[in-house]
């Protein structure tokens, strides 16, 4: 446990060296300018798109940009040459990701607070938020291990944004009709901004919960064992 | 002294090769000593030191480090075990300094990189972060990284290469005390000079499969030149001759050579090891 520690402060410590956390909390600032900009209605209703973007496109961009670094650097095989598993660097670098999440959480909800007065379910949003951010980290690491380098992994999020997160935003804006949603749940993305969304609004809808919640740990479960990890590993050792 | 590294038939596929990239290969390598691998770019011998420090798996054969099967070995193995890579493998935005404080957070046992640093000439550019680091200067940050834990086993990848003669110099040096207090060492290089200079064995490794082992004086014994050359100084003109080694004491011409010239200089036939590994293999290190 100490040394999985020891490796997320160390992740922790180089997302902020590599201006990744810096870069992730100015833009944390511009959404703390529309809330100053929107009545309380419409930054309740903002809240979890922004969130969103934050935890889902903003952690696979940030996840890669970080991963793509660590690979021209070679440093992931020097860790492996420590008296490390594999398993806890990965698990340190995933850990790390979430702190990205909880970021984006604290910053829109002290800002929603001392701007508007409005409170969350805090403990419900932040378990939330972590299986979010935790599907995403995993699809961030997925897109950075199948892509040759960084610009080839910006045409591979753009792959991914179009099928799966470009459909959540339109139903989110209605223009989806709302039949069409629990096809749309089959996006990670999709079901991860239904668990945000519900966590503001406090609109509880428990089959809803339960599905996308059940289906997004299996995801993250299944793709780390099956997919990332193996790959993972294969990266890490061809360097 | 017992056996560092005991290797039985490794063979090795990548997944995605059709061939083995390791075919069989067998040898070993005694406690305190340096044992070079040598050959050229791809011939396998990062493969083989990948394997022997835990990066790849699935190889089949056995191995065992000092008398335990390879695969029965866990993590601990790293506390133990150095690795110098070729390529530089320091966060690049991060100064000396937090590099070596980050890595040597890991090991129970840890060196004293203070010390090894200004060894080095590294320590005035603690605060420097190694993205700015020339090449020779990452080279050396990398020996200093795979001294970090005291180790009992060293592995280095091409370690002097990229190094300026001076720099090369320091870092064999340091190899060589480290051997003296008892360190093995295994050192993959293409460059004749560490081979000649360093090592107690070597091996010649070429397309997977690994040739005659034994030590740099033997190879040279066995395929050297049995000759020697004397070059002397006869109407202000320099001349030479060859004399075969074999009874030179009772060669009347070298003997009067010696007696009535005013000898420049003597060199037995030594052949040189690329030479030699060239005879052995049929291959050009190049």
């Amino acid at each position: 446990m100490k040394t999985t520690l020891r490796l997320i402060f160390g992740e922790i410590k180089r997302l902020i060296t590599y201006k990744i956390i810096p870069v992730s909390i100015a833009t944390m600032a511009i959404w703390v300018v529309i809330f100053l900009m929107v009545s309380s209605q419409e930054a309740l209703e903002l809240a979890p798109l922004l969130i969103f973007v934050d935890v889902g496109m903003m952690m696979i961009l940030l996840i890669g940009a970080s991963f793509h670094l660590e690979k021209q650097e070679g440093t992931i095989k020097s860790m492996m040459v420590m008296p490390v598993s594999l398993t806890q660097i990965f698990s340190a670098k995933l850990g790390a990701s979430l702190v990205l999440a909880i970021e984006s959480i604290v910053v829109v909800s002290v800002s929603l607070y001392f701007i508007h007065g409005i409170t969350f379910n805090y403990p419900v949003l932040l378990l939330f938020i972590l299986i979010a951010g935790a599907v995403h980290a995993t699809l961030g690491f997925l897109l950075s291990l199948i892509s040759k380098d960084f610009t080839s992994l910006l045409g591979w999020i753009m792959a991914y944004i179009f099928p799966f997160m470009i459909p959540s935003i339109l139903f989110t804006f209605g223009i989806i009709d709302k039949k069409y949603e629990w096809l749309l749940m089959l996006s990670p993305s999709h079901s991860a901004s239904n668990l945000i969304a519900v966590a503001i609004s406090g609109e509880f809808n428990m089959g809803k919960i339960l599905v996308a919640s059940l289906y997004l740990v299996a995801l993250t479960v299944l793709l780390c064992k099956y997919v990332v990890y193996p790959k993972f590993k294969d990266s890490a050792v061809r360097g | 002294m017992g056996t560092a590294f005991n290797i039985e038939n490794l063979k090795f596929k990548y997944p995605t090769s059709k061939n083995d990239t390791i075919k069989g290969i067998s040898f070993n390598v005694h406690e305190g000593e340096i044992f070079g691998l040598l050959g050229p770019s791809g011939a396998g011998k990062s493969t083989t030191q990948k394997i022997l420090i835990k990066l790849l798996e699935d190889y089949s054969g056995q191995i065992s480090y000092f008398g335990t099967d390879l695969k029965k070995i866990g993590k601990d193995f790293y506390e133990e075990v150095g690795v110098g890579f070729e390529m530089p493998v320091h966060f690049s935005k991060m100064t000396a300094i937090e590099n070596m404080k980050f890595f040597s957070g890991f090991y129970k046992n840890t060196a004293n990189y203070q010390e090894l640093m200004e060894r080095v000439g590294l320590w005035e550019h603690k605060d420097v972060k190694v993205g700015e680091y020339s090449k020779g200067m990452k080279v050396r940050l990398n020996f200093v990284r795979a001294m970090l834990n005291n180790p009992r086993v060293l592995f280095l990848d091409e370690v002097t290469n990229g190094l300026d003669p001076k720099n090369a110099r320091i870092i064999k040096e340091i190899i060589s005390e480290y051997r003296s207090n008892g360190g093995t060492v295994f050192l993959t290089t293409h460059l004749m000079n560490d081979v000649d200079q360093l090592c107690d064995r070597v091996g010649f490794c070429v397309n997977g499969n690994l040739y005659e082992v034994s030590t740099p004086r033997n190879l040279k014994i066995k395929y050297g030149k049995h000759e020697v050359r004397v070059e002397y100084r006869e109407n202000e003109a320099i001349k030479s001759s060859v004399f075969p080694l074999q009874d030179i004491g009772y060669n009347n011409d070298f003997n009067t050579l010696l007696k009535e010239k005013e000898i420049e200089t003597i060199h037995s036939g030594e052949t040189s090891m690329e030479d030699i590994f060239i005879i052995v293999t049929g291959v050009d290190l190049k």
